[in-house]
């Protein structure tokens, strides 16, 4: 046999070319490859990282609210939220469609949620539900292999022992909204963080909220926690210590039980409150849930408006309980002094047109004391016939009306103190004479809050010293008050006149205690006037009734404590404003009066 | 047929290359899926054995009798091809498998071998060093008919790693350099039309994907981008065997199959990919020496195109895993977990062992 060579130089030529491209294309290959791995490592190594890694925020529980006998107001309970990491999500229709099967929730609802949170990070977990029931937690722990996308945590979630009382003055906390987020870059909220949105809650928000803790977490491609890589403490926040009596703001709540209105109760030399009542009410532990559209909606529309703080944001005229400012202002004007009468004839006809008084039959000669104790209208028609509008509207001001008192919750208004320049501003009409007379009994453009007559009443009590408002029982050094410069002797005066009233058959003796010194006005604000009343009672058969009001302090010497009392359409001020003003100040003399003490025991 | 001068010029340089590059394989096949139990482990292993000795009866036969039963081969596997679209069951979405006992076979892989076979047969008829007219029709149809038999499957991976195969043909036969490029620009056209006719959704989004990794992570960019990462991440010596966090926390797609070079480049680094792809040329090189000492014109095509297909693939995944060709699903030879993938290669570097075994046999 003989061989046959072929000459195959050629083709071996040509496969030596493509070896040569080959290799070329490796060297190639390996220079991308150092590039990703060599030059831009620390890149890839860091998302590496962020993707085997999980933060989580470790909430801090707040801190606690305390009565001023560190009863406990608001406290923290665990509850149990369920998370989605968007990211471990392998079919998300079907996610969602289970998911709102299973624990009942609407899925647009669900699916608005994700989206709103997917700008945020795929491996953030966003919180679907949270104050799971047990039957639930059981429910999902039992499909965790099934749902790895889900994550069930436990955080502290507040909680209000008491339900509804004191629930203004506590507030409540609602999830941060996006918008408050960005407009509050310096608080670092986080997206789902709960804040106080009301009350003491919203004010001490900072002081309340504790440093929040985090979770590093070593995470699989599916979001599932392999090994914990480190942990750091929450740190719950600091512990605020209320001024409130929590036995006198049940009570005063339990007296304004199925009614409207608000009362005030405070400490004159402190300012401390130690009640701040609001009726109706609502239980803010219904408001702790990220997903409670429609509970939520029927509170903001429920027609008595529990969710307003009355005591601080209801604006009402001062009715009669304004004589004490005119009285106050009288007697520093010398205008009158505590001899000098008016005659009341039951009505009176100034600048062409009658005024008339409540008490049709007339009281008579009255001197200021005698006046302020039977709230004679004439009286006052006199004296403010006697004054202009803006002198008023200065000791009114002096007084501490038409401004916020500074209560430490937010959201109080301001009141109405009217003058000259307020109505050619507002109106763009001169103030008229006529209108000084209805001031002068606290009717017109007059408004007031409840918080606003308290101080009025406790800078009375203190003759002259006006202290700021405060639910705080710890910061008692800064509350030292300002003086009004009324001579001492001037407000003794208006106190007498008080003082009748409650204890001298006055309009205020329903608020008569014995043994306790009380001071009392009361009021009753006109609502509408007497004609359009009249209308409406003769057509649907009931009298159209007043506001009712009532401030007072006791003891008389050296006051401990000032009630005041609105009642919405609750009539005359004595007849039901006052009366619950006597059963707070029965309350307070049970409780903080010894015996001994007791005038006449 | 066999006598022992043939035996002893088996080549053990490219055998023990082959199982170096294999057990490498096994060893990161064990790392990316250890906790799913030890079984994959031990069903490479027992592939590897078994295709030892399939090797070592393959090389017992002269490579001539494989050509002169190419046709009849060829003419099987297609037929095969087109009964598995026809009558096949959907196996993760294609029509590729066979299931035999135990064993899932893809008799598109071994086609690719058939399909050599011809082409050698094809241009050791054609004694010319320029490439004829209808060598050229010839031994595109011989390549095209089968690709598009699984690029119907639809494997258009597998099916793409034909394209470099058939160019180089083209190359090797002589083709005009400007023949060649309007061959290259035709192929270019054919792409273009194919992408907005021809693609499924998937593969369009596929391609996309290697443009813009990064816009949507959790959809087809995640496997490119957990794959650069991976590798990216691994710096120059790597985190460590079995330390790999993209591979062992599972964020890799298909970590023992076509993502497997990412997590060797994870856990030893670019030092240790430069090991791995040393071997691999070192493997290129001896298969394309062998065609250098082939005996005959055939011998040359065979052992060129079992490199080619050995290099090509290796090259097109490699590439893929830092986004220089899109993700199209396709095995690295020798290393990748998988019995067909593995059978196909070292059937390939069987072939070229042959015709160097045989460089001085006579006809």
């Amino acid at each position: 046999m003989s061989r046959i060579y072929e000459d195959l130089t050629v083709l071996i030529k040509r496969s030596k070319i493509i070896l040569y491209i080959l290799g070329a294309i490796f060297l190639l290959v390996l220079a991308s490859y150092w590039k990703i791995q060599v030059l831009d490592h620390q890149k890839y190594w860091k998302m590496a990282e962020a993707n085997r890694t999980r933060e989580l925020p470790l909430v801090a529980p707040r801190g606690l609210i305390l009565d001023r006998q560190q009863v406990i107001l608001a406290d923290n309970i665990p509850s149990f939220k369920l998370s989605l990491v968007p990211e471990a999500i392998d079919n998300y229709e079907k996610t969602i469609d289970n998911l709102s099967l299973l624990l009942e929730l609407g899925e647009e609802e669900l699916r608005k949620r994700i989206e709103r949170y997917k700008f945020v990070s795929l491996y953030q977990p966003v919180v679907i539900k949270d104050n799971l029931k047990l039957e639930e937690v059981s429910l999902i722990e039992a499909r965790k292999e099934e749902f790895p996308e889900l994550k069930l945590e436990v955080e502290p979630k507040r909680n209000y022992p008491l339900g509804s009382t004191a629930a203004h003055l506590l507030g409540y906390l609602q999830e941060a909204s996006a918008d408050e987020i960005k407009a509050n870059p310096d608080k670092q909220w986080r997206l789902g963080e709960m804040v106080g949105k009301s009350g003491l809650e919203k004010q001490y928000n900072d002081y309340l909220t504790g440093i929040e803790g985090k979770l590093v977490e070593m995470v699989d491609s599916r979001g599932r926690p392999i090994a914990e890589i480190s942990r750091t403490e929450p740190l719950p926040g600091k512990s605020l210590v209320l001024s409130i009596d929590i036995d006198l703001q049940k009570k005063a709540e339990e007296l304004l039980q199925g009614r409207e209105g608000a009362i005030v109760i405070l400490e004159p030399r402190t300012g401390e409150c130690l009640a701040l009542v609001s009726s109706p009410s609502f239980d803010p532990n219904r408001f702790i849930t990220r997903f409670s559209t429609e509970e939520w909606l029927s509170i903001v529309n429920d027609p008595g408006k529990p969710l307003e703080n009355r005591a601080i944001r209801g604006m009402y005229s001062p009715g009669s309980i304004f004589k004490i400012i005119m009285a106050l202002a009288g007697l520093d004007q010398g205008l009158i002094t505590e001899n000098s009468t008016f005659f009341c004839s039951g009505a009176i006809k100034l600048y062409g047109n009658v005024f008339s008084c409540w008490y049709q039959a007339g009281h008579g000669r009255r001197n200021l004391a005698e006046a302020i104790k039977d709230s004679c209208n004439v009286y006052f028609y006199q004296l403010g016939y006697q004054m202009d509008i803006d002198v008023i509207a200065n000791y009114a001001r002096k007084m501490g009306l038409g401004q916020k008192t500074n209560l430490d919750i937010p959201g109080e208004k301001d009141g109405l103190v009217p003058s000259s320049e307020w109505k050619r501003k507002t109106m763009g009409e001169p103030w008229y004479p006529g209108e000084t007379i209805s001031v002068s009994i606290g009717q017109g453009p007059l408004l007031v809050t409840p918080i606003q007559i308290a101080c009025v009443t406790a800078s009375l009590a203190n003759r002259g010293l006006s202290v700021r408002p405060t639910l705080i029982k710890e910061n008692r050094g800064e509350l030292i008050g300002s003086r009004i410069q009324l001579p001492r002797e001037t407000f003794e005066k208006v106190i007498e006149g008080m003082w009748q009233s409650v204890n001298n058959h006055g309009t205020g003796q329903g608020a008569f205690q014995a043994g306790l010194d009380i001071c009392g006005k009361t009021g009753s604000t006109q609502l509408i006037s007497r004609k359009t009343a009249e209308k409406i009672a003769g057509e649907e058969g009931q009298v159209a009734k007043t506001h009712s009001w009532f401030t007072g302090f006791a003891p008389r010497e050296n006051p401990e404590i000032v009630v005041t009392v609105l009642v919405e359409y609750g009539g005359l001020g004595g007849q039901t404003a006052a009366p619950i003003a006597g059963q707070i100040f029965k309350a307070y003399r049970d409780k903080y009066v010894r015996p001994e003490n007791i005038k006449g025991n | 047929m066999l006598d022992r001068k043939i035996l002893k010029e088996i080549d053990v340089t490219t055998i023990l290359l082959m199982v170096a590059i294999s057990i490498t394989g096994i060893i990161f096949v064990y790392s990316a899926i250890y906790y799913q139990g030890s079984q994959y482990v031990w069903k490479q292993i027992t592939w590897l054995l078994l295709c030892l000795v399939v090797l070592l009866i393959s090389l017992m036969i002269d490579y001539k009798l494989y050509l002169s039963i190419s046709l009849p081969l060829y003419i099987f596997m297609n037929l095969l091809l087109l009964g598995l679209l026809i009558f096949g069951k959907k196996i993760a979405n294609t029509r590729s498998w066979i299931v035999l006992g135990p064993f899932q076979v893809q008799p598109s892989e071994l086609t690719k071998l058939v399909v050599i076979l011809v082409l050698a047969r094809i241009f050791s008829e054609y004694k010319e060093d320029l490439m004829s007219l209808k060598a050229f029709l010839l031994s595109t149809l011989v390549v095209v008919l089968p690709a598009t038999l699984t690029a119907l499957q639809p494997d258009l991976g597998t099916a793409l790693t034909y394209l470099p195969i058939l160019v180089s043909t083209y190359i090797l036969a002589g083709i005009k350099k400007k023949h060649l490029a309007v061959i290259l620009i035709a192929m270019l056209v054919i792409g273009l039309v194919g992408w907005n006719y021809g693609l499924k959704d998937y593969q369009k989004q596929r391609i996309e994907t290697l443009l813009t990794p990064d816009q949507d992570p959790r959809g087809a960019g995640y496997q490119l981008r957990q794959s650069k990462i991976a590798i990216g991440s691994g710096g120059l010596t790597g985190k460590g065997y079995r330390k790999g966090t993209q591979s062992q926390l599972r964020f890799l797609p298909a970590r023992h199959t076509d993502f497997i070079m990412a997590v060797m480049a994870e856990e030893v680094g670019f030092l240790g990919l430069i090991i791995v792809f040393s071997l691999y040329f070192l493997l290129l090189y001896r298969l394309f020496s062998s065609a250098w000492v082939s005996a005959d014109r055939a011998g040359v095509y065979l052992a060129f195109l079992a490199a080619m297909l050995i290099g090509c693939q290796f090259l097109i995944n490699v590439m893929m895993l830092v986004g220089l060709f899109p993700i199209t699903g396709i095995p690295v030879p020798l290393i990748s977990y998988g019995g067909s993938s593995l059978l196909t290669s070292f059937l390939a570097c069987s072939l070229a062992i042959n015709v160097r075994m045989r460089r001085f046999s006579f006809i």
